[in-house]
C-alpha cells in the first residue's frame, strides 16, 4: 500500500494521512450476529468531553450530554448537591474558562440551543434547489452498500471485487436514479473518476478547496453522514488491525461520499460557492468548546461525583459478609452487572455460599467452531486475538448428519426465496404457517438444543494447559480453599425474534453466550493431569472438588448446569442442594428485576418474555451500569448495588508484581468502559449513536438494522433498550472504577499504558482507590496525580461519632 | 336465514373496540390492548362459526339492512367465508402481537384503534352483499390504512410512501366506482348475487370488467405502481403484517368475487395474464437482489400478488383463492418474525459452502421434476383438470426443480440429494392435494375454468416459456451471476427498473419540505 503511495504528490499524501485519521475518529459497528458494545467516543478518547462535544456538534450536529431539564430535575431532587458542582468546577480542565456557580444555575433555566453541523455541499445544494440531496445520497449509498456488505440475505449477491470504491463505481455508473432526480450526467461523471480512491479524494478535495487544515473535521463530517456504513467499515479495519493486515473500506466510503458532493458542487457552483467557502473556513478553525458546552461538561462531572458519594455511602454502611472455613459452593460469575443481582440472591440462600466475579470469557479467548459449523466464532473480548482454538466435539457421524440437515434446510431456504420456486413454495406450504402463527403467538416454541461440550485443540500440550489453568486461577484470586463445587457460570440471554440478541449476551465473550468458555475452563480444570501439574506449581486442588460449568440465563434468571460434562465417576453430592439454592435465588432475582420491567406483574411473568416474539424489552441488559469495583467480595457483599456495578474479585495482597491488576485495568475495565459509554451515547445522542426505534427495524445484510426502508444501519442500542416509554432506564453516567490497590501500583500501570491512561485523564472513566478499610479514599485527578476523595459529609461525621 | 347476519358481528365487535381505543389514544392505555385482542379473537371465533354454518345450511345473501339497495347485506359463500376466517385470524394474531410490541409508544391507543378499524373495514368488504357496501368498505380500508402508514407522521420517507399509496388508492377507487355504476346501470340492482347470476356479455359488462381489473391491479401493487408497497416499512411491523396478509388481498378478492363478470371479457382476462405474469417475474427477480429482510418480503408480496392476478386471468379462481390464503399466512408470519433474520443469515454460512449445480445437474433436475409431476398427476388424475391448471402445475414444478437441482449438484453428498428429493416429493404432493381441496371447497361458488381459445393458448405458451426460462436461470444462477453484463442487469433490477424513481420524480417525492 505504501509502495503505491510513493508516487503521490506531497499534498495528496497529507490528505491521505488526514483521511486515515478521520477513519479512526469513528467507532466500529460490530455485525449483529456477534455484536459487542463499543465506545462511540473511541476516536475521541484523547480529548475531554467538552472538546468532543464541540467536535461532534460540528460534524454531527448533536449534543452529547443530557438536556438541561434533566440536570435541573436532579438538582431539585437533591441528587446533585451544590458541593458536587463546586468540586466539579474546581476540577475543570485549565484550558477552558471556568463558569461560575451562578452561570451554571442560570444556564439551567433554559435549554442550550441545538447545535448545527457545518453543512455539506449536499445540504447547501438542497437549500438552493429544494431537492433533498442529503437524503437522496443516503438512499443511493444505502442501496449500494447494503448489497455490497450483505452476508447472505439476498440470493443474488453483488459482485464485490476490487474494494468498496471500485464496486461502488461499477454500481453508480449504471444507477440511473440520481439522474432521474436531477443530478444530470452523474453516471458518466462517476465512470470518469479515478479508480484509486485516494486520487478521487484528492481530486474532490482540490475541486472543493478542502485544505489539509480543513480536512480533519471536513472528512469526519462526511463520514458521519454515512452512519453505520462507515462504522461497519471501521469494524473491518479493527479486525484487520488485530490480524496485522491493511484495510481501507472507511476511506473508500469517504471517497464515495465526496464524489457525490463534488458532482453536486459542479451542478450548483454558482449558487453555493460562497457559502461553501465559509463552511471550509469553519472547518479550518480549531475545535473549541462554547461556554454552554463547558457548563454541560461540569454538570456531567458533578452528577458522576454525586453518584460516587452515594456509592461510597452504600459500601460503608453495608455489613461485610464473609464465609468462614471451606465454602460449600464457590460460584464464579461474569463481572456483568446482571450477575450482581443474582449473586446477592444466591448468597442470601446460605452463609456457606461464596460468589466470585470474573470476566465471563474465563481467561480463555477462543476461536470456536460450533457443532456442524465451519464458521469461526471469536468468543473472547474483541480487544484480543483468540488465544486458543476449540470446537464442539462429537462423533463424525453425528457431525455429518447435523451438517446434512443444515444443508437441506439451507436448500429449502433458497427454494423459498428464488424467483420461480417461491410460488411453488407458497402454494404447497403456505397453509402450514397457520400453525406457526399460533405457535409463535402463544409462545410455544421449543428451546434450542445444547451443543456438545467444547474441546481444546488437541495440539495444545499439557504444559501449556497447566500454564493456562494456573494463570486463570491466579487472575481469579482463587488458588486455595477450593469448595467441593466450583460453579463456573457463563451467561446469555434467551430472546426470540430480536435482532439485537447478541447485545444481550456476554460482552467479554465477543457477543456470544458464555457457556462455551465456562465449559472449556471446567474441562481444563477437571482434567486430573492438569490438576497434577497445578499441584507441582503450588496450587492444590482437593480431590473432591469439581468444576461445574453452568450458564446464567439473564432474561429468566434460571441457571443451566452442564453436569453431564463432568468426568465419569464424579460423585455429585451437594448438587441437589445447589439446584435448590439456584431455583430460590432465581425467584428472588426475578422478583427484584420485575419491579423495573414494564408489564411484569410479578416474578412469574418474566419467563414468558423470553419466548414472546413481540417483546421489545425482554430484559434491561446492562442498562443502569455506573460502577466497576475490583476488590474482594467482602467489600461489596453486604451492599445492594441494584444491578448497577461490575464486580471483579481482586485481592492485591496476593498479587505479586501487580500483574493481575494490570490485566484488570487493561482488559475488563476497558470492556466495561465500552459498555458504559455505549449506553451513555445511545441515551444522550440517540440520533447519532442509538439503534433507533425497534418497531421500524429492518435487518439489512444480516449485519445491522435499518430504521424503516432505507439509509444506513443504526449503531448502538435501540431506544427501547434504554427507555421504558415513560423515562430513561439508563442514567447517562460515565463509569466509576473503584479498585482496592495501592495508588502507586495503579499509577505505574497507567504510565505504561497511555491508551488506558487517556481514558482516565480525560474523564471518560473515573478512577477511585479504595483503602484497606473498604472506604473510597483517593480520586485519580489525571496526570498520574491523586487527591483525597470527598465523601458524604454527614456519613463521615456519623462514622467519626461512632 | 338469520344466520346470514352473523358475520356482521365480527366487524362490529372490532368497531366497538376501535371506538373504545380511540378514547384512550395515548401511552399504556389501560385495558385497551387486552380488550382489543379479545375483540379480535371474538371476531375470529365468529367467522369460524359462520364457516361451519355455511357448511351446514348452505350459501346465501342476507336481507338488506337499509333502503333502495343502500345499506348492509352479507353475501355468504365459500369465497367470503374463506376470506372472513383468514382475515380475522390474521387480525387476531396481529393485534395480539401489537399488544406487547407497541407497549410504551406515545400513541399506542390510537394505533390500536386504527388497526381494529382497518380490520373491520376489510371484514365488511369481504362479506359485502351489495355493491355500495363493497365500495364504501374498499375506500374505508385504504383511508384507515393511510393513518397507520403515517403512524410516525414526521418521517419524510413515510410521507413519501403514503402519498404514493394514496394516489394509487384514489385511482383504484375511481375505477371501482366506475365499475359499480356500470354494473348498476346494466342490471338495475346493487345486489351482488343477482348481478353475478344475471350479467350478460355486452360492452357495458366488458367496460365494467376492465374497470374491475384496473382497480384490482392498482390495489395489488402491480407494475408500474408497485413502489409504495416496497417503502411502507416506515410503519411498525404489525402494520406491514396486516397490510401484506390482510389488506393487499383486496384486489384479488375483487377479481374472484366478480369472476362471473370477468369471464365475460376474455380480452381483459388476457391483460391480467400478461400484467400478472410480467409483474410476477419482475418482482421475483428484484426480490433476489434485495439485501434488507422486510424489503425483500415486500418484493415477494408484489410477485405473489402478481401470480395470483395471473391465476385469475387464466380463470383459475379457486387456485387464486388458495394462493391468497397460503400467501397471507406465510407472509404474516414472515413479517412478524423478521427479527430472526440475523440468526437466519448467520445459519446460512455454518454448514460450509453451497454445492453449485452444473448445467447438466439442472437438466437432470428438470427431468426428475417433470417425472414427479407426471406421477402425481396420474395418481390424482389429470383428466378432470383444465389445460390452464395443468400448465400452472408445470410452472410450479419448474420451481420444484430448483430444489432438486441443489441436491443433484456433483459436490452435494448423497444424503443431501435424498433429503432434497423427499422435500420435492412432499412439496409436489402437498401442492396437488391443496388444489383438490380448493376446488372442492369452492365448487358451486366459483365458475369453472372454460376451455382455452387461441388467445389463451398463446398466453399459456408464453407463460410457460418465460417462467421456464427464469426457472432455468435461477437454477444455473451461480454459473452466470458474476458476468459483467449480469452485474449491470442487477443494478437496474435492484432499483426495480426505476418505475418507482420516476413515480417519485413526477410527484416531487424528493423535494425538501419546509421543516414543520
Amino acid at each position: 500500500m505504501f509502495a503505491k503511495l510513493e508516487s503521490y504528490p506531497a499534498a495528496l499524501l497529507e490528505l491521505v494521512a488526514e483521511a486515515n485519521n478521520a477513519a479512526r475518529a469513528i467507532p466500529p459497528l460490530f455485525p449483529l450476529s456477534a455484536n459487542v458494545a463499543v465506545n462511540p467516543f473511541l476516536g475521541q478518547a484523547g480529548e475531554p468531553l467538552a472538546v468532543t462535544a464541540a467536535r461532534l456538534a460540528r460534524v454531527g450536529g448533536v449534543r452529547i450530554t443530557p438536556s438541561r431539564a434533566h440536570w435541573a430535575r436532579k438538582l431539585d431532587a437533591g441528587e446533585i448537591a451544590e458541593t458536587d458542582l463546586l468540586d466539579a468546577l474546581s476540577a475543570i480542565d485549565g484550558r477552558f474558562t471556568a463558569p461560575s456557580l451562578q452561570d451554571i444555575k442560570a444556564a439551567l433555566e433554559d435549554e442550550a440551543a441545538a447545535p448545527n453541523a457545518i453543512p455539506t455541499v449536499a445540504e447547501l445544494a438542497a437549500d438552493v434547489s429544494g431537492i433533498d440531496w442529503p437524503a437522496l445520497i443516503e438512499d443511493r449509498i444505502g442501496a449500494w452498500a447494503a448489497g455490497h456488505f450483505d452476508q447472505g440475505q439476498a440470493l443474488w449477491q453483488q459482485v464485490n471485487t476490487g474494494g468498496a470504491f471500485n464496486a461502488w463505481r461499477d454500481f453508480a455508473s449504471r444507477d440511473l436514479t440520481p439522474e432521474i432526480q436531477g443530478l444530470k450526467g452523474f453516471c458518466s461523471f462517476v465512470s470518469k473518476t479515478n479508480r484509486s480512491h485516494w486520487r478521487a479524494i484528492g481530486r474532490a478535495s482540490e475541486k472543493l478547496g478542502v485544505t489539509t487544515g480543513a480536512a480533519p473535521t471536513a472528512f469526519h463530517r462526511w463520514l458521519m453522514t454515512l452512519g453505520g456504513w462507515a462504522q461497519y467499515g471501521r469494524y473491518l479495519l479493527w479486525q484487520a488491525e488485530l490480524d496485522g493486515e491493511q484495510e481501507s473500506t472507511v476511506t473508500e466510503l469517504l471517497a464515495v461520499r465526496m464524489v457525490f458532493d463534488q458532482a453536486l458542487f459542479n451542478l450548483y457552483e454558482d449558487q453555493i460557492s460562497a457559502r461553501w467557502s465559509e463552511a471550509v473556513a469553519a472547518h479550518q478553525t480549531p475545535v473549541t468548546p462554547t461556554g454552554d458546552i463547558v457548563i454541560d461538561a461540569v454538570l456531567q462531572d458533578a452528577a458522576e461525583r454525586a453518584e460516587q458519594r452515594v456509592l461510597a455511602d452504600r459500601l460503608l454502611r453495608a455489613t461485610p459478609r464473609t464465609v468462614r472455613g471451606r465454602p460449600d459452593v464457590q460460584a464464579v460469575f461474569c463481572i456483568d452487572v446482571r450477575s450482581e443481582v443474582f449473586r446477592r440472591a444466591l448468597e442470601s440462600q446460605d452463609e456457606n455460599i461464596e460468589t466470585i466475579g470474573f470476566a465471563g470469557f474465563f481467561g480463555l479467548a477462543s476461536a470456536h467452531k460450533a457443532a456442524g459449523s465451519d464458521v469461526i466464532e471469536r468468543r473472547g473480548p474483541v480487544l484480543l486475538n483468540p488465544g486458543v482454538t476449540t470446537q464442539a466435539a462429537e462423533p463424525e457421524k453425528t457431525n455429518l448428519d447435523r451438517r446434512y440437515a443444515a444443508r437441506a434446510k439451507r436448500a429449502w431456504g433458497r427454494f423459498k426465496l428464488a424467483a420461480v420456486s417461491s410460488f411453488a413454495f407458497v402454494e404447497a406450504t403456505g397453509p402450514l404457517y397457520a400453525g406457526k402463527l399460533v405457535r409463535d403467538a402463544l409462545g410455544l416454541g421449543g428451546v434450542a438444543k445444547v451443543d456438545p461440550a467444547p474441546q481444546l485443540d488437541q495440539k495444545i500440550d499439557l504444559q501449556t494447559r497447566v500454564g493456562m489453568a494456573n494463570s486463570v486461577l491466579t487472575a481469579m484470586s482463587l488458588t486455595d480453599n477450593f469448595a467441593r463445587i466450583v460453579m463456573l457460570t457463563g451467561h446469555g440471554a434467551d430472546v426470540v425474534n430480536n435482532p439485537h440478541e447478541s447485545a444481550l449476551h456476554c460482552g467479554a465473550c465477543g457477543g456470544y453466550t458464555g457457556d462455551v468458555n465456562a465449559r472449556l475452563l471446567a474441562g481444563l480444570l477437571n482434567d486430573p493431569e492438569v490438576q497434577l501439574g497445578l499441584r507441582k506449581e503450588g496450587t492444590e486442588i482437593p480431590a473432591d472438588t469439581v468444576f461445574l460449568p453452568a450458564m446464567h440465563h439473564t432474561t429468566t434468571d434460571s441457571v443451566t448446569l452442564y453436569e453431564y460434562d463432568l468426568p465419569q465417576g464424579d460423585s455429585t453430592a451437594g448438587l441437589a442442594q445447589l439446584k435448590e439454592w439456584l431455583a430460590t435465588a432465581g425467584k428472588l432475582a426475578r422478583a427484584e428485576r420485575a419491579k423495573r420491567l414494564p408489564r411484569a406483574t410479578g416474578a412469574g411473568t418474566i419467563q414468558q418474555r423470553a419466548r414472546d416474539w413481540a417483546e421489545t424489552r425482554p430484559e434491561w441488559g446492562l442498562a443502569g451500569c455506573r460502577a466497576f469495583v475490583a476488590a474482594p467480595r467482602y467489600r461489596t457483599g453486604g451492599a445492594n448495588l441494584s444491578g448497577q456495578a461490575f464486580l471483579h474479585n481482586y485481592d492485591w495482597k496476593r498479587d505479586e508484581g501487580f500483574g493481575v491488576l494490570e490485566l484488570i485495568m487493561t482488559a475488563p475495565v476497558v470492556v466495561a468502559s465500552w459498555i458504559s459509554l455505549q449506553y451513555y451515547g445511545s441515551t444522550v445522542a440517540p440520533a447519532l449513536f442509538g439503534g433507533g426505534n425497534k418497531l421500524l427495524h429492518n435487518v439489512v445484510g444480516g449485519i445491522g438494522v435499518l430504521e424503516g426502508n432505507n439509509g444506513a444501519p443504526r449503531p448502538g442500542l435501540p431506544w427501547q433498550s434504554v427507555h421504558d416509554g415513560n423515562g430513561l432506564q439508563h442514567d447517562p453516567l460515565r463509569l466509576s472504577v473503584i479498585i482496592e490497590a495501592p495508588r502507586e501500583a495503579m499509577s505505574e500501570i497507567l504510565a505504561r499504558h497511555p491508551g488506558i491512561r487517556e481514558l482516565f485523564d480525560n474523564g471518560w472513566l473515573h478512577l477511585i482507590a479504595m483503602d484497606d478499610k473498604g472506604a473510597l479514599a483517593w480520586r485519580y485527578s489525571g496526570d498520574l496525580k491523586w487527591t483525597p476523595f470527598r465523601g458524604q459529609p454527614d456519613v463521615a461525621c456519623a462514622i467519626a461519632a461512632e | 336465514m338469520a344466520y346470514l347476519f352473523l358475520p356482521l358481528v365480527s366487524p362490529l365487535v372490532l368497531l366497538v373496540a376501535a371506538f373504545y381505543a380511540a378514547r384512550h389514544p395515548g401511552r399504556r392505555p389501560g385495558l385497551v390492548p387486552k380488550l382489543t385482542e379479545a375483540a379480535a379473537f371474538a371476531a375470529f371465533a365468529t367467522t369460524v362459526v359462520v364457516a361451519t354454518l355455511l357448511e351446514v345450511k348452505g350459501p346465501g345473501t342476507s336481507a338488506l339492512i337499509g333502503l333502495f339497495g343502500v345499506g348492509l347485506s352479507v353475501r355468504l359463500d365459500a369465497v367470503s367465508a374463506v376470506m372472513l376466517v383468514l382475515v380475522s385470524f390474521i387480525g387476531w394474531i396481529v393485534l395480539r402481537y401489537s399488544k406487547t410490541y407497541m407497549d410504551g409508544e406515545a400513541r399506542q391507543g390510537a394505533f390500536t384503534s386504527w388497526m381494529s378499524a382497518t380490520l373491520a373495514a376489510v371484514l365488511f368488504l369481504v362479506m359485502s352483499g351489495n355493491l355500495l357496501q363493497l365500495f364504501v368498505a374498499w375506500t374505508l380500508t385504504s383511508l384507515s390504512l393511510n393513518r397507520l402508514l403515517l403512524f410516525y407522521p414526521e418521517r419524510a420517507t413515510a410521507q413519501r410512501a403514503a402519498h404514493k399509496k394514496a394516489i394509487v388508492a384514489r385511482l383504484s377507487e375511481g375505477a371501482l366506482a366506475g365499475a359499480v355504476i356500470l354494473l348498476i346501470a346494466e342490471t338495475g340492482t346493487t345486489d351482488i348475487e343477482t348481478i353475478l347470476a344475471s350479467v350478460e356479455a355486452n360492452w357495458l359488462t366488458m367496460a365494467a370488467a376492465l374497470l374491475i381489473a384496473m382497480s384490482a391491479a392498482l390495489a395489488s401493487a402491480q407494475f408500474p405502481v408497485h413502489g409504495w408497497l416496497t417503502e411502507v416499512m416506515e410503519a411498525p411491523t404489525p402494520v406491514s403484517a396486516l397490510l401484506h396478509a390482510g389488506v393487499i388481498n383486496a384486489g384479488g378478492f375483487l377479481l374472484i368475487r366478480f369472476a362471473d363478470v370477468m369471464l365475460l371479457a376474455p380480452g381483459v382476462m388476457a391483460l391480467l395474464v400478461m400484467l400478472g405474469g410480467f409483474t410476477a417475474l419482475f418482482g421475483g427477480l428484484v426480490m433476489l437482489t434485495q439485501p434488507a429482510v422486510k424489503t425483500s418480503l415486500a418484493w415477494s408480496t408484489i410477485a405473489q400478488m402478481a401470480f395470483m392476478v395471473m391465476q385469475c386471468g387464466l380463470a383459475l379462481f379457486p387456485l387464486a383463492l388458495l394462493h391468497i390464503v397460503a400467501h397471507s399466512l406465510y407472509k404474516a408470519h414472515a413479517f412478524l418474525s423478521s427479527g430472526e433474520a440475523v440468526r437466519n443469515v448467520a445459519a446460512i454460512r455454518r454448514p460450509g459452502p453451497i454445492a453449485v449445480p452444473s448445467a447438466r445437474n439442472v437438466l437432470q433436475a428438470f427431468a426428475a421434476a417433470i417425472v414427479i409431476y407426471g406421477l402425481v398427476g396420474i395418481i390424482l388424475g389429470f383428466d378432470e383438470k383444465s389445460i390452464q391448471a395443468i400448465a400452472l402445475g408445470v410452472i410450479l414444478i419448474f420451481g420444484v426443480a430448483y430444489l432438486l437441482a441443489q441436491g443433484f449438484a456433483d459436490a452435494a453428498p448423497r444424503e443431501l440429494m435424498q433429503r432434497t428429493a423427499i422435500y420435492a416429493l412432499v412439496t409436489s404432493v402437498s401442492y396437488f392435494a391443496l388444489q383438490v381441496v380448493a376446488l372442492s371447497l369452492t365448487d358451486g361458488s366459483l365458475p369453472p375454468t372454460p376451455a382455452p381459445g387461441p388467445l389463451e393458448w398463446a398466453l399459456i405458451i408464453l407463460a410457460l416459456v418465460s417462467f421456464g426460462c427464469v426457472a432455468v436461470a435461477q437454477a444455473t444462477f451461480p454459473l452466470w451471476a458474476s458476468h459483467p453484463a449480469a452485474a449491470g442487469l442487477r443494478v437496474h433490477l435492484t432499483n426495480g427498473l426505476y418505475a418507482n424513481a420516476i413515480f417519485d420524480k413526477l410527484l416531487d417525492g424528493w423535494s425538501r419540505r419546509p421543516a414543520a
